[in-house]
């Protein structure tokens, strides 16, 4: 694919987690079609507040992020860690010091040299504004930049999961003599008027109300890239509406398309329509039934036991979502390279979850319940959250157990709630990211117990669950790390932290004669330099 | 002059009155989106994905939320006081940049619809009050009937489905293609293609009832006194009903049309929302969704503000089109 880099030098053995030769970089099907240079993309947008993903998380900022913004590394099928803006790396035989050579003819939008200065900026940016940036580069000691393309990470301890970081999604390159004004980053206007990226796609409009749209960088660094012309983003918020759109081909690609199971079926008869759930590995959606530890009924184990023998999750990713996804067996995603499907597993047991609720000291009352309780159901994904909070109601009322469902109306409503404790179960879910560190490690440290969402806010501390992910955090060896997670699934499903739903529905809708469509992990969030429109 | 003086101070009275009025409302929606629960800056934080505890703090302070309300409601009034309706907490932008961008294709769509729908209106109701058991007159009482029960949303998605998917005449969304056609013309075309089915949408709810209302109104003129006189003067019949019957028939029609029209955000919602029409009430409903108080109250203000001037200029109105108004 980068056949402009020589790769030679790669001695990134300890650092690449994942060490799957990935052979075929094209998607089957496409193989012997030639690219061309030349169209128009239509995608589209819910709205996003940045285009800037270095200070931003989540799909909306980052889809078109990763067009407008290159990074050091993309990351290819397989988690294979490939070259872009640095040509090539090494790392010191301690594992502290990551040297990085830097493609020298690269130009950021207005003309101006992108230099290892920049990168050390875009670093520190990052570190010190992106939600995941302490988790990501906090073991980032300093910076140094000895050539003007050459710079070097020296780190306070090792950092396994680092080249995954290195992708535009969450580290883009940015201009630092835009951004460094003094101004704070995270409002900094350059992120939405006049961007100055470094990427295959420059900003051509940006209409927040109405649509943004990207077209080719002709003095992108890799040579004839990217293929399309330009890329739109209209902004389609009715998920009713973005269905008949993605029917009619009025949006071509449709990453995070939001669509239910029964939409699937509905555009998969359609002609020239189609859908694939590949390509959401590293974003590595789950979703759970979080429980607040710190009160009864639910500080008692055996009552979260219980309830995990109460809920059938097979029965709900079978039937209610159509067999479209999987039951989750623990706190990663399927499609992380760390998941392991070796956890207990609590079968379906309405007698068993009774009398375990009897022993427990939960008998039925004379008003014929057990107990009672609230479950609040977030406002983002209704989708997933509605049919799963209402199945738990229905086999909660098989136990005698009186269960509330409160949908909050707003977002700031919910977060309130979570992250204030004030709450006794909820509906919930979280991306791991690719790197365990990132996105689970937040969840189960005692240190992370904060008025913060998506924190460990269910109040889950143990000092053998915390010298685990300590020790997995540095861990280099890729099979010892593997082998760390494998105990920490464990772990978390033997304790009950929480109580894993199936994982998200997460779909891409796509139209015929898209070719070189990303086979990354990071699907749509990844660069899209060779996607191209077929005749 | 000297007969014009007691509307001066008529039209005085009532702006002083409509500015007490504003102010009500000002530190009634203040008070009320203080109550509700949740927090903007808790949905800021969460829309970004997390954040640590020092930095929900400093946002708080930079936003001014982590003073108590009454001194909250104080620098609130006297920005508005100023002209400044604040900065939204999501765009980052001043409200008035923001609701100033958003106003035009609003009142595109509005006017559109309603102005469409009280002339196609006006003209049913005259004709099926004239033929009370007429074929068309039915034909309006089941459309109103329809018009009003059906949601605006089913109606929008269902002509989306006839006009867009099954016989794609007509985009489904947004207000302009996103090829960018360049020529002054081919925009307004664009945008003239992209509007029909809003339109449409919101004209059949407005036409449903702008044809009750002139059917009723007009079955009532028909029947008094000053009618008959006419009639029986001998006058055509052409004449009696639309020099005579229509004119005064219309009254009501106009002061609906005038509250309506100061009404256009709540009436635009949803419509905005099924066809992602770029205007004020899209940003209603996501500043909502995100606790961006600041565009909120600045979007309430501004609709308060429109509906107080609309009546205003729906009484002027009134003057002219009805003589006894200006003795009485």
């Amino acid at each position: 694919m980068f056949t402009i880099f020589s790769a030679n030098q790669r001695r990134l053995l300890p650092l690449i987690v994942a060490a799957f030769a990935a052979s075929a970089t094209l998607p089957a099907g496409t193989a012997f079609a030639e690219p061309k240079q030349g169209g128009s993309l239509t995608s589209f947008s819910t709205g996003y507040r940045t285009l800037n993903p270095g200070v931003q998380s989540g799909a909306a900022t980052g889809a078109p992020g990763s067009q407008i913004f290159a990074g050091l590394v993309t990351v290819e099928k397989g988690y294979e860690i490939a070259p872009y803006l640095a040509k090539s790396w090494s790392v010191s035989d301690d594992q502290l010091t990551v040297t990085f050579d830097l493609v020298e003819d690269a130009r950021f939008h207005d003309g101006v040299a992108i230099t290892g200065e920049d990168v050390k900026f875009s670093l520190e940016t990052v570190k010190a504004n992106h939600p995941f940036g302490r988790s990501m580069f906090g073991s980032v000691e300093s910076i140094d930049v000895p050539e003007p393309h050459k710079v070097v990470l020296n780190l306070s301890q090792p950092v396994p999961g680092l080249m995954l970081s290195l992708q535009p999604l969450l580290m883009p390159i940015m201009p630092k003599h835009i951004y460094d004004d003094g101004q704070d980053m995270k409002k900094h206007p350059r992120n939405m008027e006049d961007v100055v990226g470094s990427g295959p796609f420059k900003v051509e409009e940006n209409i927040p109300a109405e649509r943004l749209t990207l077209v080719r960088n002709e003095d992108f660094f890799i040579a004839d890239r990217p293929y399309l012309d330009r890329i739109a983003y209209p902004i389609v918020k009715d998920p009713l509406t973005r269905v008949l759109m993605l029917e009619k081909g009025e949006i071509a690609y449709a990453p995070f398309s939001g669509i239910r199971p029964n939409d699937a079926k509905r555009l998969e008869n359609v002609d020239g329509v189609n859908m694939t759930t590949d390509g959401y590995d590293a974003i590595g959606y789950i979703h759970y039934l979080e429980l607040n530890l710190r009160d009864k009924p639910f500080s008692d184990r055996n009552v979260r036991e219980a309830l995990a023998h109460a809920i059938d999750t097979d029965f709900l990713s079978k039937v209610i979502f159509g067999g479209r996804t999987v039951p989750g067996t623990g706190p990663l995603h399927t499609g992380n390279l760390f998941y392991s499907a070796d956890t207990p597993h609590y079968d379906a047991d309405l007698d068993k979850a009774a009398s375990m609720l009897d022993e427990a000291g939960y008998p039925k009352g004379e008003n014929g319940e057990r107990f009672s309780f609230t479950l609040d159901i977030p406002s983002w994904a209704p989708q997933a959250h509605v049919p799963m909070a209402e199945y738990i109601q229905a086999q909660m009322a098989k136990l005698d157990i009186k269960v509330e469902l409160r949908r909050a109306p707003d977002f700031g409503t919910w977060v309130k709630r979570i992250s204030s404790w004030d709450y006794e179960a909820t509906m919930n879910g979280s991306f791991n990211y690719p790197d365990p560190v990132i996105g689970m490690h937040r969840h189960f440290d005692c240190d992370n117990i904060k008025n913060v969402i998506w924190s460990n806010t269910q109040g889950y501390c143990d000092p053998e669950m915390d010298k685990m992910l300590d020790a997995a955090a540095i861990e280099t060896d890729f099979e010892a790390r593997k082998k760390i997670y494998a105990d920490i699934q464990a772990k978390a499903q033997q304790d009950l932290a929480m109580i894993y739903m199936p994982q998200d529905f997460s779909a891409t809708v796509y139209q015929d004669g898209i070719g070189n469509l990303p086979d990354s992990p990071f699907g749509g969030l990844a660069p899209l330099t060779n996607v191209y429109l077929e005749d | 002059m000297v007969k014009s003086a007691p509307v001066v101070k008529s039209i005085l009275r009532k702006i002083a009155s409509i500015l007490l009025l504003l102010l009500a409302v000002l530190v009634l929606n203040f008070v009320l989106i203080y109550a509700a629960p949740g927090d903007p800056v808790e949905a800021l934080v969460g829309e970004m994905g997390g954040a640590t505890p020092e930095l929900i703090a400093e946002l708080r302070a930079t936003y001014g939320l982590d003073r108590p309300l009454w001194q909250q409601i104080g620098v609130y009034l006297g920005n508005v006081v100023q002209g400044d309706l604040g900065h939204s907490l999501y765009y980052d932008q001043p409200v008035t940049t923001l609701i100033a961008s958003r106003i035009g294709p609003t009142l595109l769509l509005i006017t559109t619809a309603l102005f469409s729908a009280i002339i196609v209106g006006t003209i049913l109701g005259v004709f099926s009050a004239q033929r009370r058991n007429s074929t068309l007159s039915h034909f309006v009482t089941v459309l109103s009937l329809a018009g009003f029960s059906a949601p605006v949303f089913w109606i929008g998605i269902m002509l989306i489905l006839l006009l867009s998917v099954s016989f794609p005449i007509f985009p489904i969304s947004g207000m302009t293609s996103s090829d960018g056609t360049t020529s002054t013309l081919g925009y307004a075309m664009d945008v003239a293609h992209h509007l029909v089915l809003p339109a449409l949408t919101l004209g059949l709810i407005y036409l449903a009832f702008y044809s009750r209302l002139a059917r009723t109104s007009m079955i009532e003129v028909l029947e008094a006194d000053y009618i008959r006189t006419a009639r029986a003067k001998g006058l055509s019949r052409r004449s009696v009903v639309y020099k005579h019957a229509l004119r005064n028939a219309i009254l009501p029609i106009v002061t609906f049309a005038g509250l309506q029209f100061g009404q256009v955000i709540s009436g635009a919602v949803l419509v905005e929302t099924v066809f992602a029409w770029p205007g004020l009430g899209t940003l209603a409903f996501d500043s909502i969704l995100r606790r961006d108080t600041p565009t909120l109250l600045g979007i309430l203000f501004f609709s308060s503000l429109m509906v107080v001037v609309m009546n205003l200029l729906t009484d002027l109105l009134y003057r002219r089109i009805d003589p006894r108004i200006k003795t009485s």
